[in-house]
């Protein structure tokens, strides 16, 4: 397994990735806006479409009714996330089939964690609209107040809450 | 002004739809270059053990702002154009907050959840999950919540345009603050060896 | 420090401190031209340019935007003849001064933005088109109970309508008088400028 690139380096390289967007569509990048996509596809699966795009937090998803995710510019994106992370990580010989987690907890309760801190990204996420991606990184290079506002509360957030939560990572 | 390509007509819709896996496969390749796909790296940004967060987010949010900013200023990219999100201040501070949280419970975001997973890591796994249950969970609760989500909204203004300078100030201070950071986080690791 | 991080902060550093010494980018230009048009700086008046054109002016280059049947009826003298696409392969001279005026005034005004964008400088639109040219330039009116403002305005405009082959009318009922924002009234509708034309063109040569 090689070591990881220089991360000054691999911020140039990820700041020229999202440069190129605005640059080619005109907006950022995004990641919770995908899977909130991918939510309501769910949503319509399970209730049916009518049902789904008469609920106010789900029809924006569903122009195009249950398939409406497979055109969307957001979760094309992520599938291109997942495609490079995976080259990237297989020409560096870092694919590894494991829970990664810190010294003191177990698989299970590693995997319990990950799946409550997601609840709380996917709630976060959808009253902030967005999340680091399409928030800090994508509003933060644009100057946007939103932007700005979720980077200084997330992070802020994190390092209060750090201190009660050691025993997850350390 | 030849850029954003989608709005001078440049790239169609079917293009747009096309270019986005390939963008995401830059994202998701430096995400992976720098390390972001590892769960305890990422948590170690608030342990103060490992600052790559830090590092690979503001020189990525540095290249990207003073690239778009200076585009625009010879004429190639529009910022006019380009989408910037809009601003509900409370919701997004709220959402912010509960968000941090999560972060660091989960020890991965949205993005690098997709990394992880692709790459192997379980846990990467679990937070996709979660994150889709969060979702869901928000959406069920929409009705009761609607007018709070709604609230402060601002629009889609900027730091620049609510202090009242120029864009290039605003420009000029974030690039002097993420210097600043980076010279900070490399004394911090020098005393600590 | 490794070489390429100096390299790499010295150049964000420079990038960024000459961002705050940057002046307006060309998105920000956009937002003077509203500045402009809010403060009336976009407009020419009729009697104005007959001015211009009554003393040649040289940089003067004028663009009729209606149908070019239209045009034929009836255009004002010196003004030539183009279409939005047309103009767009137009290139007048850095310093020339462009008059538009179209039918109703949306393509005069949507062209007056291009041109200014494209970095002409002395652009301007003739609000009214050509019915502010046919009555205040080409046909003036004077009223029965005129005020004296309106006489002076009016000998004037006779001056005026004479080198341009037009037909100044005195003695006029006052319902006659064609109105516009130079009397302080509404704009036109389409159809007062069509009967204009047509009387003009009703009176044979």
């Amino acid at each position: 397994m090689t070591a990881y690139d220089d991360p000054y380096l691999a911020g140039v390289g990820l700041g020229a990735v999202l440069l190129g967007a605005y640059v080619v569509v005109g907006h950022g990048l995004g990641a919770s806006g995908a899977f909130a996509s991918v939510v309501a596809a769910g949503t319509a699966a399970a209730v049916g479409t009518a049902r789904a795009s008469a609920l106010p937090a789900v029809a924006p998803y569903l122009p195009q009714g249950i398939t409406s995710f497979l055109r969307d510019w957001f979760v094309l994106e992520l599938v291109g996330v997942a495609l490079g992370g995976f080259c990237s990580a297989w020409l560096a010989g870092r694919l590894r089939a494991r829970v990664e987690r810190g010294p003191r907890v177990n698989n299970a309760q590693r995997m319990y964690a990950a799946l409550v801190g997601g609840v709380l990204m996917g709630v976060g996420a959808k009253f902030a609209r967005g999340c680091t991606s399409g928030q800090a990184l994508t509003g933060g290079a644009l100057l946007s107040a939103g932007g700005w506002i979720f980077i200084a509360t997330c992070f802020v957030s994190a390092y209060v809450v750090a201190p009660f939560a050691r025993r997850l990572w350390q | 002004m030849t850029a954003p390509l989608t709005e001078t007509g440049a790239l169609g819709s079917v293009g747009e739809l096309l270019v986005a896996p390939l963008i995401g496969f830059g994202f998701g390749w430096f995400l992976e270059r720098g390390g972001l796909g590892h769960a305890p790296k990422l948590a170690g940004q608030f342990y103060l053990t490992d600052l790559t967060v830090f590092k690979v987010m503001f020189s990525a949010l540095v290249t990207a702002m003073l690239g778009a900013f200076w585009l625009d200023q010879i004429g190639l990219l529009d910022l006019r154009l380009v989408y910037v999100p809009e601003t509900f201040v409370v919701p997004q501070a709220i959402g912010g907050m509960v968000f941090g949280v999560g972060f660091l419970i989960g020890g991965l975001c949205p993005g690098t959840s997709c990394v992880a997973a692709a790459t192997g890591r379980l846990d990467g796994l679990a937070v996709i999950g979660g994150m889709l249950t969060g979702i869901a969970v928000f959406n069920t609760m929409f009705d009761r919540i609607a007018r709070f989500y709604e609230s402060t909204a601002l629009g889609a203004v900027t730091l620049t345009d609510l202090a009242g300078v120029s864009r290039g100030t605003g420009v000029a201070c974030v690039t002097a603050m993420a210097l600043t950071g980076f010279a900070l986080a490399a004394r911090m690791e020098r005393l600590r060896r | 420090m490794t070489p390429i991080r100096g390299v790499l902060a010295i150049v964000a550093a420079t990038a960024g401190l000459a961002a705050a010494a940057a002046g307006p980018g060309s998105s920000e230009q956009a937002t003077r031209l509203a500045v402009e048009i809010s403060a009336g700086g976009d407009h020419i008046s009729a009697p104005e340019l007959a001015d211009r054109i009554m003393k040649r002016d040289p940089t003067l280059q004028i663009f009729d935007l209606r149908s070019a049947r239209e045009y034929e009826q009836l255009h004002i003298a010196s003004a030539q003849h183009a279409s939005m696409e047309t103009l767009a392969r137009e290139h007048p001279r850095p310093d020339a001064t462009v008059v538009l005026y179209s039918e109703g005034g949306a393509h005069a005004a949507q062209a007056w933005v291009l041109l200014r964008l494209r970095g002409y400088r002395h652009v301007y639109v003739l609000r009214e088109g050509l019915y502010e040219w046919i009555s205040r330039v080409l046909e003036p009116k004077l009223a029965v109970d005129a005020t004296p403002r309106e006489q002076l305005e009016f000998e004037r405009a006779a001056e005026q309508s004479r080198y341009f082959g037009g037909l100044p009318l005195a003695g006029v009922a006052r319902s006659e008088v064609p109105v516009g924002y130079w009397t302080g009234e509404e704009t036109a509708p389409a159809d007062i400028t069509r009967q204009a034309v047509a009387g003009i063109r009703r009176r044979g040569c």
